[in-house]
């Protein structure tokens, strides 16, 4: 009960400061929350609701083409992003940091024919992808930065 | 502890002090007891023999094996006959169903048992009058019942016949015994025996293939798909022309997608020129992403299309090409060729008539469709009309919707298979549907899969090549570099609950999924039972199609199984 008051509080405090900030160049993955802002602007997406979860926050982030959940530890660091949509959004923004990791990590994963989905794991990045036309899915994770108790399934 | 340990120790000691004692002061002549029989109460299929054991039981119990040494007798020799000859000492040879008792004698000491002989009776062959497609194959099985009242499956064992190799032959080949080979259109008489008993069923093969003019050839790694294809991949072949013209050229090796919407070929595979559609302010052009996060980019073309032997269709379709333009960041990886993507183009025909539909409709920034100026592409809008389409909504007539039609393939799979993509739903005779269950689907065209107690959003794709769905540590996944595929040490069998979207109706789908190394090691390339670990949805491949017409009916569109999005089967 005061955890989650404390996050409630500590979410209404991100919230201003999302509209406080509004030039980060800083992208998402592994960034403290402020990053939200970048990766809206840069999806050209409009801000949807802020969940309050135990351990966490996800951030709806709505563009025409997809939506974007971006998954707050209660440090304020995004620890994971999920998305579904018309096509997967652009990763090299989302991941941040790990984006170069990521296209590493993409390059030798070898394509399989005939599937709908999509694995790619490093050392320190987990990214999958699943769907179909019209409901491309997905969603990539910092396992090292998953809060305690918090299961990669609630991630979706 | 300490102290019980030492009692037990001493204890054992003492017993050995007491037992060497017996053994060495035994000097008296032992005698023999008794005999026993084994094995105890057997029972043997008639045209076998079964070597039996004498074992004698001395005074000091002592054990000694009186096979060779006894006197073997059957009570009832016409049942069975039993030897007595050097090197048949003991061996029943079975002569009728029935009971007879087996007894060793030794001296004034005899043991018996009693052996049952039972006979095979009838075989039946199922499945019972089957009627095939020419080009399909069908796995025949024969149940042998014996005297006794039990039945087993004797396929294996059994050697087939089929009477007319014009119309079907049938397999007598270890791993495939039973499967008919359609050859021809005609009825042939399908034969299985063991010994003097058989049993027959009827074989009819149509022509299905050419029947109506509503067909379109499905060849799963057959002839209609390229050399060296990745296995469980379902080819057409759809003809395309320059609008308005005769100019028309066939086009294979394109796969049959019902997860997608709407036709789509690479540059390198097209010939005849197509008509560009053109953009807000330039061409238009697409990018189209797949669930595995491939990629396929390049201008919208109108273009005359001819599936099977339907009137010819106008309608947009995607030319593939990486160098049109430049590649916006959703295509960076676009698919450069067809070796790349594993096939000359796709034809989407799921259940939506457009592949973006309204979103594309009412805004520029929908992530697919570009309109390109020089090498300058950005975002626009496209009206329902310039949109890739699925071009069987637009058949005058066979176009609420279509059956995928795959015969059934054994475990272990089969080299290639042949079936149809019919068009229409209750439109003409061979479309009729009967005995199905519609469950009706999402707006982004998916149901729902209770599957090992968790429930995941599914759909039903020719266009996936396995059964692909998080196995929940059900099924373990091969060794790399195949980790993308289970490898159960034996075939398991399952089964899932599929429901309409809305969670009605209902109905339990069952499946296999076998060893994909061991599969692979066969040289076969399609299979019903291989699968893989897939996140977050279940995806019901090419396995769920053999074996039954898999009908889509199309959003909007109206059938006697009610108004579409909807799967049926």
């Amino acid at each position: 009960m005061k955890t989650r008051r404390y996050t409630l509080s500590f979410g209404l405090v991100l919230l201003l400061a999302l509209f406080a900030t509004s030039h980060q160049v800083q992208a998402a993955l592994g960034e403290p929350v402020d990053s939200v802002e970048s990766d809206r602007e840069a999806l050209s997406a409009v801000k949807g609701a802020i969940t309050v979860h135990t351990g966490y926050t996800v951030h709806q982030v709505d563009s025409d083409s997809t939506s974007v959940r971006e998954y707050v530890s209660s440090s304020g660091v995004v620890f994971a992003i999920a998305w579904n949509g018309l096509v997967h959004p652009d990763l090299t923004q989302l991941m941040g940091s790990y984006a170069g990791e990521y296209e590493r990590g993409l390059e030798q994963t070898p394509r399989e024919p005939g599937r709908r989905s999509l694995l790619v794991e490093t050392n320190r990045i987990v990214v999958e992808k699943w769907g179909h036309m019209r409901n491309l899915q997905g969603r990539a994770y910092l396992p090292a930065l998953m809060p305690p108790g918090v299961s990669v399934d609630e991630i979706k | 502890m300490k102290s019980s340990n030492r009692f037990v120790l001493s204890l054992i000691v003492a017993l050995g002090i007491v037992c060497g004692a017996a053994g060495r002061g035994d000097a008296a002549p032992k005698k023999l007891v008794s005999i026993v029989v084994t094995p105890s109460n057997p029972s043997i299929v008639l045209g076998t023999t079964l070597q039996f054991t004498a074992t004698g039981t001395y005074s000091d119990s002592s054990t000694r094996d009186l096979t060779k040494s006894a006197t073997w007798r059957s009570s009832a020799k016409p049942v069975a006959t039993i030897g007595n000859a050097a090197g048949s000492k003991g061996t029943a040879i079975s002569r009728a169903a029935g009971t007879t008792t087996i007894t060793a004698k030794s001296g004034r000491i005899s043991g018996s048992t009693i052996l049952t002989v039972t006979a095979l009776v009838v075989i039946t062959v199922s499945p019972a009058n089957p009627t095939i497609a020419l080009g399909t194959t069908l796995q025949f099985t024969a149940t042998g019942a014996y005297s006794d009242g039990s039945t087993q499956n004797i396929t294996t064992s059994a050697t087939w016949t089929s009477s007319a190799a014009s119309v079907a032959i049938i397999s007598n080949v270890t791993g495939s015994k039973g499967v008919a080979t359609s050859k021809a259109a005609g009825t042939t008489t399908i034969m299985a025996a063991s010994g003097s008993v058989s049993g027959s069923t009827t074989l009819t093969v149509t022509s299905a293939v050419s029947e109506g003019n509503n067909l379109l050839p499905i060849s799963v790694n057959g002839s209609l798909c390229s050399a060296n294809s990745y296995i469980n991949k379902p080819c057409v072949s759809v003809t395309v022309c320059t609008p308005g013209t005769t100019t028309c050229q066939a086009i294979d090796d394109i796969l049959l997608d019902t997860g997608s919407f709407g036709l789509r070929i690479f540059k390198q595979a097209l010939n005849v020129s197509l008509l560009q559609v053109v953009g807000s302010s330039g061409s238009l052009a697409e990018c189209v992403q797949f669930g595995d996060g491939s990629e396929d980019w390049g201008p919208i073309q109108r273009a005359g299309v001819k599936l099977g032997n339907e009137p010819e269709v106008q309608v947009p379709i995607q030319v593939i090409d990486s160098t049109f333009g430049t590649l916006p960041a959703a295509c960076r990886n676009a698919d450069r060729s067809p070796a790349v993507a594993g096939f000359n183009g796709i034809l989407g025909v799921g259940l939506f008539t457009h592949d973006c539909g309204s979103a594309c409709a009412h805004s520029a920034r929908n992530g697919m469709y570009y309109s390109c100026s020089g090498s300058i592409c950005t975002g626009t809008s496209v009206p329902l009309s310039n949109q890739v389409q699925n071009p069987v909504a637009l058949l005058p007539q066979d176009n609420n919707g279509v059956i995928v039609r795959l015969p059934n393939i054994p475990r272990g799979g089969l080299p290639s298979v042949d079936g149809s993509l019919v068009f229409g739903i209750g439109t003409q005779s061979n479309n009729v549907p009967s005995g199905v269950t519609v469950y009706p689907a999402s707006q982004v065209g998916e149901i729902v899969t209770n599957f090992s107690g968790n429930t995941y959003n599914s759909f039903i794709d020719s266009g996936s090549n396995g059964l692909f769905f998080p196995s929940s540590g059900l099924l373990p996944n091969c060794p790399s570099p195949v980790s993308a595929w289970f490898c159960p040490t034996s075939t398991m069998s399952f089964s899932a609950v599929n429901a309409g979207a809305s969670g009605s109706p209902s109905g339990v789908v069952s499946f296999e999924v076998g060893n994909f190394i061991n599969l692979m090691n066969s040289f076969n390339s399609v299979f019903a039972d291989v699968g893989g670990n897939g996140a977050g949805q279940f995806d019901w491949g090419l396995p769920f199609f053999f074996g039954r017409d898999t009908y889509y009916g199309f959003e909007g569109s109206a059938s006697s199984l009610g108004t579409g999005p909807y799967f049926a089967y």
